[in-house]
């Protein structure tokens, strides 16, 4: 447990976060993020020679996403800019091919993190971002997003600000942060938000289902007050990761 | 079945409703009749009457060229773009080449038609490439390819004519540079009957024919008419030598009659675009002198 | 003079126009494209719709076929919407499967649908776990100038609302169905979602109904789809932080442009419906 930060939420804003930097060795950043609640069982595994300690995951009903970063990169020729890099993101479903709805998601979290990167100072280069969806139970997109902003941090590549999303939806009389599939059966509208560290402004957004101008105004206030709390998040895994460095 | 998973999928089989239609269906020998009764046609026109031609050109601002055809149902849209290098090429060619690409919208046909291009449509494109191809100084653009998409938003027979007609227009357009024109009609030929620039029925009538009649099928017929040469022939069915003969001499006296109409189109779009030029010019003036007045000249000292 | 500065350097060519409030065509920078809408003008679909806006054009056309529902749902049709964006709207797409692009357009198309429940998925069912209609929705982009997604929205709509559903009998005990043709009723349509696209620019200045010129400068975009004032889907991918009250001035005009277009279809199909009476009037 050395290794990773948990970070409870004190007004029970959002589920339970947890994130893990470096989890993948060949990529230059990676990160991987739950959401939900989760143990850990703790064993050891006895080999003739070695005694491995193995940490096993029990998810359960949370959300997980893996994220991975490659980059600055060589770009395919057809694909090069001359002024700025070119961001490359390729989102995997948990099971089969991605469909339009994944190319969608992919499309968002691209143009998310063009956004944050600092992608002049990288002409004619790619960066590619890898997600691999491990389960979904409710923000997904907000997960993917949270964990590209980690893999890219931890890739240690140039940013203009970080971002985290957040997801919410408005039942019948109430705005509720952070849903698990569980609760958004009950919903009318489901929305997630995307905003930066710098001025906390409105990165993106996506929503589905119907609601009202205020309603959506009212949601973004809200998210974005939580949004605070993941940047905090942010903050105590990197002071966190400093100290294993 | 493999699954398309870059578009939205619907059930895995289903069927046109007319396929359980309550109408009942007509043998053979009343469609015949039906299609040809005294000496005229269902939309009351001669044997050897084309239907009323529509064109226009540069309907398409993002393109380089285009042009839109309608016969009556046959609505056709086309669009040609600027020469790029032919992907995947490494030795020179002398000659540029034409890309042609011919496509039917899913909701142009009787029975919907799929997303990915099927063997008819592929050989469609064949055949409108083979149809352009004399018609353009390829020499002009060696190592370059031209873009042809050509687009059947509605089909009622004769759909690749129209298309060879409007992708010829849509290259002048473009500013492509040719030897001619291209006009193409198709003949439907149906035992003594024949039919100029067949409908949707028409061309299943001749293209369904009993085995036992000698001439049966049609032809699409591309001819540049300042040239007088058959660019491209293609048939379909079989049909004795006389028949052939005699339809060519038919095929071409229509082309000689649609030529003029894409000469008349072409001039007309010369002349907007020079008038349109001349319109920017003057405004563009205008516009310079308010700037000037906006902004004093800066005054070397 | 103004054609080659603005391939030479687009960016301050379009920075010295939105300096002056006024964009490259003309328009202000909150004034929209004139828009076109023709209903019913293709004979083979069961129902069709020309949506043009400004240069931007659409044809969407509805193929109805017969197919067997869901296993895990069987009381619901089905509503195929798709988006072709072919090589000839645009040079930047080529043949092959679809682009990002149009991917993305279509997934938008059927989220706006669903969210709005444009068409109740229970009307088009014939008889459960056996028979259910497939409405095929393919939007067309005949020429690609930007705020794509505004026409295709616009048109599918406008196209649903044409369609004529014929009457069908099944025999579950003989499986044998029947249609006629001839005696036809209109979908449940309800509402209709109006999407509004904004581009901003340089982080700044926000425009409206961008053109495709604009749309590749911009640094954000902004998709806004209102139904009976009530937003269905607000879409931002990414792109410049945009502040509050920023958003808030695009939702509301969002708002007014959503009653415009809605007139605007509305006129439509009065105008088609006019000329069926008169039609009918002649016939008889």
């Amino acid at each position: 447990m050395e290794d990773s930060a948990i970070f409870n939420v004190q007004e029970q804003w959002l589920r339970p976060l947890r994130c893990e930097l470096n989890v993948l060795s060949r990529p230059d950043g990676s990160a991987m993020i739950t959401q939900g609640s989760y143990f850990i069982l703790c064993c050891y595994v006895n080999t003739f020679l070695y005694s491995y300690r193995v940490h096993i995951f029990f998810f359960k009903g949370n959300t997980a996403v893996v994220a991975a970063v490659y980059g600055p990169v060589d770009v395919k020729p057809q694909r090069i800019l001359v002024d700025k890099a070119s961001i490359e993101t390729v989102y995997k479903p948990k099971s089969g091919l991605p469909n339009v709805a994944d190319r969608m998601r992919e499309t968002i979290i691209k143009n998310t993190c063009e956004t944050a990167l600092l992608s002049a100072i990288h002409p004619r280069t790619a960066v590619c971002i890898v997600l691999q969806e491990m389960q979904d139970s409710g923000g997904l997109l907000s997960c993917c997003i949270n964990a590209a902003c980690m893999a890219l941090m931890d890739s240690g590549i140039a940013m203009k600000f970080l971002v985290a999303a957040v997801s919410c939806m408005i039942s019948e009389d109430d705005i509720i942060l952070d849903p698990s599939d569980k609760d958004l059966m009950g919903s009318k509208a489901s929305l997630t938000f995307v905003f930066d560290s710098a001025k906390k402004n409105l990165v993106a957004s996506h929503t589905s289902g119907v609601f009202s101008q205020e309603q959506y105004h009212e949601s973004l206030l809200k998210c974005r007050q939580a949004s605070c709390e993941i940047f905090e998040f942010y903050r105590s895994l990197v002071k966190k990761y400093i100290i294993c460095i | 079945m493999p699954v398309d998973s870059r578009r939205i999928q619907g059930p895995d089989s289903s069927v046109p409703f007319m396929l359980y239609s309550s109408r009942e269906k007509k043998d053979y020998k009343t469609v015949k009749s039906e299609v040809f009764k005294k000496g005229l046609r269902k939309d009351g026109r001669k044997w050897d009457q084309h239907r009323k031609v529509y064109l226009k050109t540069s309907v398409v601002t993002q393109a380089k060229g285009s042009a839109f055809i309608e016969q009556n149902n046959t609505k056709v849209i086309c669009s040609v773009f600027d020469p790029r290098e032919i992907p995947r090429k490494s030795d020179y060619s002398v000659n540029g080449e034409l890309y042609c690409e011919f496509k039917y919208a899913p909701f142009s046909c009787l029975t919907r038609r799929g997303h990915q291009q099927d063997a008819e449509e592929k050989e469609f494109s064949l055949i409108l490439r083979r149809a352009l191809e004399p018609a353009v100084c390829r020499h002009e653009f060696p190592n370059f390819q031209v873009d042809i998409y050509a687009l059947v938003l509605q089909d009622d027979g004769s759909a690749l004519s129209a298309a060879i007609t409007c992708a010829s227009l849509a290259l002048a357009d473009a500013s492509v540079p040719m030897y001619d024109l291209v006009a193409s009609v198709t003949l439907g030929v149906h035992d003594d009957l024949k039919f100029l620039d067949p409908t949707a029925e028409e061309t299943i009538l001749c293209n369904t024919s009993p085995r036992t009649l000698q001439n049966h099928g049609t032809i699409v017929f591309s001819y540049s008419a300042s040239q007088q040469q058959i660019s491209e022939y293609a048939q379909t069915g079989a049909m004795n030598l006389d028949c052939i003969t005699s339809a060519i001499d038919i095929l071409t006296r229509a082309c000689d009659d649609i030529y003029p109409l894409s000469q008349q189109c072409l001039v007309k779009s010369v002349a907007k675009s020079v008038k349109k030029k001349k319109k920017r010019e003057e405004k563009l003036n205008r516009e310079r002198a308010i700037l000037a007045d906006e902004n004093e000249p800066p005054t070397n000292e | 003079m103004d054609a080659q500065y603005k391939v030479i350097d687009p960016v301050k060519f379009y920075r010295d126009h939105l300096a002056h409030k006024i964009r490259p065509d003309g328009r202000g920078l909150l004034k929209f494209r004139p828009a076109v809408i023709n209903v019913d003008s293709i004979g083979t679909a069961d129902g069709s719709a020309i949506v043009k806006i400004g240069n931007t054009t659409v044809v969407c056309g509805v193929k109805l076929e017969l197919g067997v529902p869901k296993p895990e749902e069987s009381n619901i049709g089905w509503l195929v919407p798709n988006v072709t964006l072919p090589p000839l709207c645009s040079p930047r797409f080529h043949p092959g499967p679809p682009s990002d692009e149009a991917q993305v357009a279509s997934n938008m198309l059927a989220e706006i649908l669903s969210n709005a429940s444009v068409l109740d998925l229970r009307a088009l069912c014939v008889v459960p776990e056996r028979l259910a209609w497939a409405v095929y929705l393919d939007a067309v982009c005949l020429n690609h100038d930007g705020s794509i997604l505004d026409a295709c929205v616009v048109a599918a709509v406008a196209a649903l609302r044409t369609v004529r559903l014929p009457r069908v009998e099944h025999d579950a005990d003989k499986d044998i169905t029947k249609v006629f043709p001839d005696e036809r009723s209109s979908l449940p349509i309800t509402g209709a979602p109006i999407p509004t696209t904004h581009a901003i620019f340089e982080d700044e200045v926000i425009l409206v109904d961008p053109t495709s010129d604009e749309e590749s400068l911009a640094s954000g975009l902004v998709t806004i789809t209102v139904q009976n004032d009530q937003m269905c889907s607000v879409y931002k991918p990414g792109g410049s932080p945009l502040a509050d009250e920023n958003m808030q001035a695009c939702l509301s005009r969002a708002r007014t442009r959503a009653i415009q277009m809605n007139n605007l279809i509305e006129a439509a199909l009065a105008a088609r419906d006019k000329e069926e009476t008169k039609d009918q009037k002649l016939i008889s």
